[in-house]
């Protein structure tokens, strides 16, 4: 069931992501769905399913886009990996405090990505901060809050997490 | 509602955990060629995603079709796209027609010059955009069971779109002219000078490697060489808005507006065999000294 849900997820998100999110972009950024889906299924489900999901959707993602499969992968893998960790470490997660984290993460893995992709001498580290590493994170931030708050409004989140840690 | 859980040992999943973390570490030491094994193998995988896509890209596009034709201009909206199209179209037969001209009368004086076979090519349709913010590119309906691969070149009647960076067996990715990363042969129609098109971070392009001592000037039309990549000589590119020179620079550049709008594009052409002529089939095979 659980395989099913993360697979549900990853064939999903790619549609999403690729032709609706488009249309609701800021300046011509769009949050990363995938990354905060990879964020929250770590926090919940633990560091293994979130660096396998983690994995499988990097690579997913990065079949529709021009960005290389080696940092797609570890990448996102790193991040469930790390998000895994990090919901091990807590016991309450509230919406503000998960929109915080989401920030940091996001805004970190942004930063290394230019590095990883060797993008062309124009894209240099301070546009890639201030045109695409902030506002996604600020956009990853808020999705990612508002998923985890219609979640924690209708689910009970602390049963869920020590389930799928058991 | 309750999550079900498969509950494995935790010594398992301890073990699991193990075996990913070598398997990312593994990714980053892998070669950059092993890539496309990669690329090949998570081709099934891009396929079953790529019925989703589609499914949604089709009802997005009905939904905008019903919002474009029936909710937001009824009918101006129709006549619209009518005069675009006819609108490109006069762009392409200009184009083609000014490089014709250009191209025979330098030409045919100096060499036989081989009219250029037309390429054949593949109609697609734009079903998605990147699913990052890294690069600029477009996702179409058609893949490598369509005889789609990677460096062939996608125009538009108006002019050139981007060149095809991956496929899945029913899908492509295009790089578009638009994107920094991206290098396209290009030529100045009126002064014959060539260069290099690249994207910029402001969603334009620049014609790079102009020579000095080129008068190229604001309108002048940029269209490919034919000499690299998998376009034919002539297609439009874009059209020069500003020229930059820097004092002590051994080129000048050119800023460009491209003639095709990435953002509004919905069908496009892919060209396969752009019949590009060599080097040496341009000149000819030199002859032996008797």
């Amino acid at each position: 069931m659980k395989a099913l849900i993360y697979f549900t997820v990853i064939v999903g998100l790619v549609p999403i992501q690729s032709v609706l999110l488009p249309h609701i972009s800021v300046w011509g950024v769009k949050p990363d769905l995938g990354f905060v889906a990879v964020c929250l299924v770590g926090l919940i489900a633990g560091e293994l399913d979130g660096l396998l999901v983690g994995i499988a959707l990097g690579w997913a993602m990065s079949l529709f886009s021009a960005q290389d499969l080696i940092s797609g992968v570890v990448l996102k893998g790193t991040v469930g990996f790390v998000a895994g960790l990090a919901g091990r470490q807590v016991v309450y997660l509230s919406p503000i405090v998960l929109v915080a984290g989401l920030l940091v993460v996001s805004c970190l893995a942004g930063l290394i990505t230019p590095f990883a992709l060797k993008l062309s001498l124009q894209q240099d580290w301070w546009w890639a901060v201030w045109t695409v590493v902030l506002p996604q994170a600020c956009l990853d931030a808020v999705s990612g809050g508002l998923i985890y708050w219609l979640m924690w409004s209708r689910l009970n989140i602390e049963q869920l997490m020590s389930e799928s840690r058991m | 509602m309750r999550m079900v859980n498969l509950r494995a040992p935790y010594s398992v999943r301890r073990v699991a955990l193990v075996l990913a973390v070598i398997l990312v570490l593994g990714f980053l030491l892998l070669p950059g060629q092993l890539q496309s094994v990669f690329q090949q193998i998570g081709s099934p995988l891009g396929w079953i995603i790529s019925w989703p896509l589609q499914v949604v890209a089709g009802v997005h596009d009905r939904i905008a079709g019903i919002w474009g034709r029936y909710v937001a201009l009824q009918g101006v909206e129709e006549e619209n796209q009518q005069l675009k199209r006819e609108l490109d179209l006069l762009k392409e037969q200009n184009g083609q027609l000014r490089e014709a001209s250009v191209a025979t009368e330098r030409l045919s004086a100096l060499l036989e010059f081989k009219k250029q076979v037309l390429p054949t090519s593949v109609a697609a349709q734009v079903i998605g955009r990147d699913t990052g913010n890294w690069y600029k590119t477009i996702i179409l309906n058609k893949g490598a069971s369509d005889g789609l691969q990677s460096d062939q070149g996608v125009i538009t009647p108006a002019g050139v779109v981007g060149r095809v960076v991956k496929t899945t067996a029913s899908t492509a990715v295009v790089l578009l002219v638009t994107d920094p990363n991206n290098a396209i042969a290009g030529l100045i129609q009126r002064t014959r000078d060539e260069g290099i098109v690249e994207g910029t971070t402001q969603g334009q392009a620049r014609l790079k490697y102009i020579p000095l001592l080129s008068n190229a000037r604001p309108g002048d039309h940029v269209v490919t060489s034919g000499l690299v990549g998998g376009f034919p000589r002539g297609i439009p590119i874009g059209t020069i808005i500003r020229i930059d020179k820097e004092e002590e620079a051994l080129f000048q550049s050119a800023e460009l507006s491209p003639e095709v709008d990435p953002n509004r594009v919905e069908e496009v052409l892919v060209i396969q065999s752009p019949s590009i002529p060599t080097e040496g089939g341009r000149l000819g095979v030199p002859k032996p000294k008797p």
